[in-house]
């Protein structure tokens, strides 16, 4: 009888703790005490590693066994402890050698029968480990995910009965013989059928708008009569997107993981996501939340990705303010008494609306809309001024004819190859603002762009004409400027010059403010 | 400036020191027998040339030069009027290069020598100037204003002149800073004095910016009367004078009747006929034929003569070889105002965007692509030329796309 320790991990938000396991013996009437503030799925453990140890082939201590889980004030939810206090308690009862739990952290859920079953949250767990744990058992399903982590061993298992020959000195466990497939929700299906943004013809502004916000990562406010293609070219931004680099995967992969939204067998998740709320949804789906268990929202799941908010104008109005602080500081703080979780959450938004709630407007003469101006100024209004100041990148899309997608055919280009001219733009702004805080257009503030980036006279001459004509607020300047520098390293110009200054110009002038 | 002070300079340094400016009587003294021979004559080591002494007016010079000799106890000797150029100070006479030569206009009220301080060039920022005067005790409206057009005309390339007072003229000033502009306060104190006290830092930036400039030599402070003087000075060294704020008997007021009696270009901002502070500028435009102006651009308009720079050109500092020619096909045209709008006229815009604008219907709006459809070009050039027509007031959005924009 005596004391073993070993690890597991418990998750705030996208960040793991370490969680020191500890599993005491002592003589006294048979029970179970659990401490360290576990939530009801992780109280329930009790019974269910009984159950696994027992029908593993081993003996139950049946003394007063004491688990331990510090530290104590954390909160701690969810099945991922059972094998770590399975295997504490077994190496307590000295059925297992006390010192082969140490230094090992255990993530998985314990079936009844003794197989392991894979939870939630593996990678961004398996990162806290990286403090003090050379080797993680997790359940078959989640060693692909685990195993993205560099410089932790990461070993898979289906069995309790495998892990525990193994930490008896036996051979390390075989995983694939016949992992249980995954339970819980069911993970977003791929796109199967293969997006191009050529296939938008006729909205040729709209396209190189599109464009725009990929190179800069601009935001992006699409305003067009139903059937003018804005879903479409919103589907088709992450086409043009690069695809993530290892870090910025390894962000969007956890928090997906957290979410519960990984796929078994998906491994890192390298290209970026693209998240598409429906207009009811409730501010915790947006920004995430939950009250007991505090879970990533949409503005998390489409973090380095896009956000794509269709019909914005019939969002609850305060969901839409939320929004507000992940685009200020790219993440969102979820506070809650007993804790703070904070989700990364820096993504492009892209919002589009009807210009009229009764969506009637399209056509020549506009037939059937009976709506006042005032309804439908009312309409647009409900996405908030606050919220539009982040977006950069505005276009009123007109309804296409048959004629216009025939002449816009040789000018529309594959994803491909717009794709090209998006990452070379990235690769010249990443160098130009190298050494600061800022990686995108889209993301340096008016005052900086004015004083540090100011691009030649010359080529702001149009600029101050539509500034004196009116046509220009000083913050659409700013908005001008930042799109006129995506446009110049699209165009692999040093500087902006005059035809990219008039083209976001004209771009900005199609916005009714 | 060169090193050495010449006899005259020092001699029209020490006339500040010992006249008041526009004093009549050492004016004519200094055009007969020069300021050098003027100062010798007041230190009394031989009488002044001019006027047989028994008739009245030679009274009057006898008495106006025993007036200026009270004050030779304070007569500084070359060495301190040199000293001055180590703290900023450089003082300019007629004979230098950088005194603006519309002075002039003044006559006998010319001042004999100015006390600069520093960095920008007087002359040749005056030539091409306005001056923002108003009241000290400005509205709100005043304020906003007078900063507004102070930092959209020193945006084009145009200096403000103004006072050092509260209110309009400090307003001007920092419109004009925060644009990056050249600004020139005229003081009715030294230029070392900061006056008023609160606006010791405003003088600091208009020093690093623009320029000082005083008739009256370092370490002279204010007199109610040494205003008015000195009113004169602004309204002479600007081509034209704005009065944002004034009441009907005022300062500001003073300085418009100079511009008006210099013949300089005079423009009023309308008020409230409630508002007693717009009084004078209604006065101005009423009685004095002042013009109304309403935006910085306007003012820009009236200040340049026909044949100058347009006010688009002006826009961006700098000629180009375009805007040659712009100039000249603008200036046959007599309508200002609407050519202020259209600022590329029609026949000169290159042949795409000439394409692109004879594709726009003449009722109703089209989109980018049917326009680029019809002008035969690439979407993205279509979308190009848009925004540089729509910059030059030709087209503007609509819900259908673009239109024409109505004339």
């Amino acid at each position: 009888m005596a004391l073993a320790r070993t690890y597991s991990v418990a998750l705030v938000g996208v960040r793991g703790h370490l969680i020191e396991v500890e599993a005491d013996i002592a003589s006294g009437l048979p029970a179970v005490i659990l401490v360290g503030l576990p939530d009801t799925a992780l109280r329930e453990a009790r019974d269910r590693i009984r159950a696994a140890i027992v029908n593993s082939g081993e003996t139950w201590p049946n003394s007063k066994i004491t688990v331990g889980l510090s530290p104590a004030t954390l909160p701690k939810r969810g099945s991922g402890f059972d094998l770590a206090i399975a295997v504490a308690i077994l190496a307590a009862a000295e059925a297992l050698p006390v010192d082969a739990p140490a230094g090992k952290m255990f993530l998985a859920e314990l079936g009844l029968d003794g197989r392991l079953r894979p939870v939630p949250g593996v990678l961004p767990a398996v990162m806290a480990a990286e403090a003090g744990v050379d080797t993680v058992i997790v359940a078959a399903q989640n060693v692909e995910e685990a195993a993205l982590v560099p410089g932790v061993q990461v070993i898979g298992a289906s069995s309790l009965l495998e892990v525990i020959v193994w930490l008896r000195g036996g051979p390390p466990p075989s995983p694939s013989l016949d992992p249980e497939p995954s339970p819980g929700p069911v993970p977003a299906p791929a796109k199967s059928k293969k997006l191009d943004l050529s296939e938008v013809l006729g909205q040729a502004e709209a396209r190189l708008a599109v464009e725009i916000c990929a190179a800069g990562g601009h935001n992006l406010s699409l305003l067009g009569p139903p059937g003018a293609g804005k879903t479409m070219l919103a589907e088709r931004l992450p086409t043009i997107l690069p695809a993530l680099d290892v870090a910025a995967a390894l962000e969007v992969t956890s928090i997906h993981s957290v979410a519960g939204y990984l796929a078994p067998g998906t491994g890192l998740v390298t290209v970026p996501p693209f998240c598409a709320p429906h207009h009811t949804a409730s501010m915790a789906a947006i920004v995430g939340g939950g009250s007991s268990v505090i879970r990533p929202g949409a503005a998390s799941l489409a973090h380095n990705g896009i956000l794509f908010l269709d019909e914005a104008p019939e969002f609850h109005r305060d969901v839409l303010d939320a929004l507000r602080q992940p685009l200020e500081s790219g993440e969102v703080v979820i506070a809650r008494a007993s804790m703070q979780a904070v989700f990364p959450a820096r993504f492009t938004l892209v919002l589009a609306a009807n210009p009229c709630p009764c969506a009637k407007t399209a056509g020549p003469g506009k037939t059937g809309c009976s709506c006042s101006p005032a309804a439908r100024r009312r309409y647009l209004a409900r996405v908030s001024g606050p919220l539009l100041d982040r977006v950069d990148v505005k276009v009123r899309l007109q309804p296409v004819s048959r004629s216009d997608m025939l002449y816009d055919r040789k000018f529309a280009e594959p994803s491909a190859v717009v794709a090209q001219r998006v990452v070379a733009a990235r690769e010249r702004c990443a160098a130009r603002f190298a050494g600061t805080q800022w990686r995108m257009n889209a993301e340096v503030p008016g005052p900086v762009l004015r004083r540090s980036y100011p691009p030649k006279a010359t080529a702001l001459q149009s600029l101050d004409r539509a500034m004196e004509l009116g046509q220009v607020s000083a913050r659409g300047a700013d908005k001008i400027v930042r799109v006129a520098w995506s446009l110049a390293d699209l165009a692999g110009a040093d500087q902006p010059g005059p035809d990219q200054v008039n083209l976001a110009i004209g771009l900005w002038l199609g916005v009714p403010n | 400036m060169n090193e050495k002070l010449t006899d005259e300079a020092y001699a029209r340094a020490a006339l500040t020191y010992l006249a008041e400016p526009a004093d009549r009587w050492l004016a004519q003294l200094i055009r007969v027998s020069s300021a050098a021979g003027a100062l010798d004559a007041i230190k009394g080591y031989r009488a002044p040339v001019s006027g047989p002494p028994r008739t009245k007016a030679g009274m009057a010079m006898m008495a106006a030069m025993e007036r200026w000799r009270t004050r030779l106890s304070e007569l500084p000797t070359p060495e301190d009027v040199l000293s001055f150029r180590e703290s900023g100070i450089r003082l300019i006479t007629p004979e230098d290069p950088e005194w603006p030569g519309q002075l002039a206009d003044l006559g006998e009220d010319q001042p004999y020598a100015l006390w600069l301080r520093g960095s920008a060039d007087l002359r040749f920022n005056c030539l091409r100037s306005v001056a923002v005067v108003g009241s000290r005790a400005a509205t709100a409206y005043g304020a906003y204003v007078a900063a507004e057009f102070g930092a959209s005309v020193a945006a084009r390339g145009v200096a403000v002149v103004s006072g050092g007072a509260f209110g309009v003229d400090a307003a001007a000033h920092r419109g004009a800073l925060g644009a990056d502009g050249v600004t020139i306060a005229v003081l009715a104190c030294g230029v070392d004095v900061p006056y008023p006290a609160a606006h010791a830092e405003l003088f600091d930036a208009i020093a690093a910016q623009g320029v000082l400039v005083s008739e009256w030599p370092p370490g002279r402070h204010v007199s109610r009367l040494r205003f008015l003087v000195r009113n004169r000075v602004i309204a002479a060294l600007a081509p034209g004078t704005v009065v944002v704020e004034a009441a009907a008997r005022s300062g500001a007021l003073n300085t418009a009747r100079h511009a008006r009696d210099l013949n300089r270009r005079l423009m009023a901002v309308p008020g409230p006929i409630t508002s007693d502070l717009s009084a004078g500028c209604h006065q101005i435009v009423r009685e004095w034929q002042g013009t109304l102006v309403t935006s910085a651009a306007e003012v820009i308009e009236y200040l340049s003569p026909v044949s100058a720079t347009p006010m688009a050109e002006a826009g961006a500092g700098q000629t180009t070889e375009t805007t040659h020619t712009e100039q000249t096909a603008k200036a046959d045209k007599p309508s200002a105002r609407r050519l202020a709008l259209s600022v590329l006229p029609r026949d000169q815009l290159d042949l795409d965007s000439a394409r692109v604008l004879d594709a726009l219907p003449r009722r109703g709006g089209m989109g980018t692509v049917r326009l680029a459809q019809r002008a035969g070009l690439a979407p993205a050039t279509t979308a190009t030329l848009l925004g540089q027509l729509a910059t030059g007031g030709f087209v503007e959005r609509c819900d259908d796309g673009w239109r024409l924009r109505r004339t």
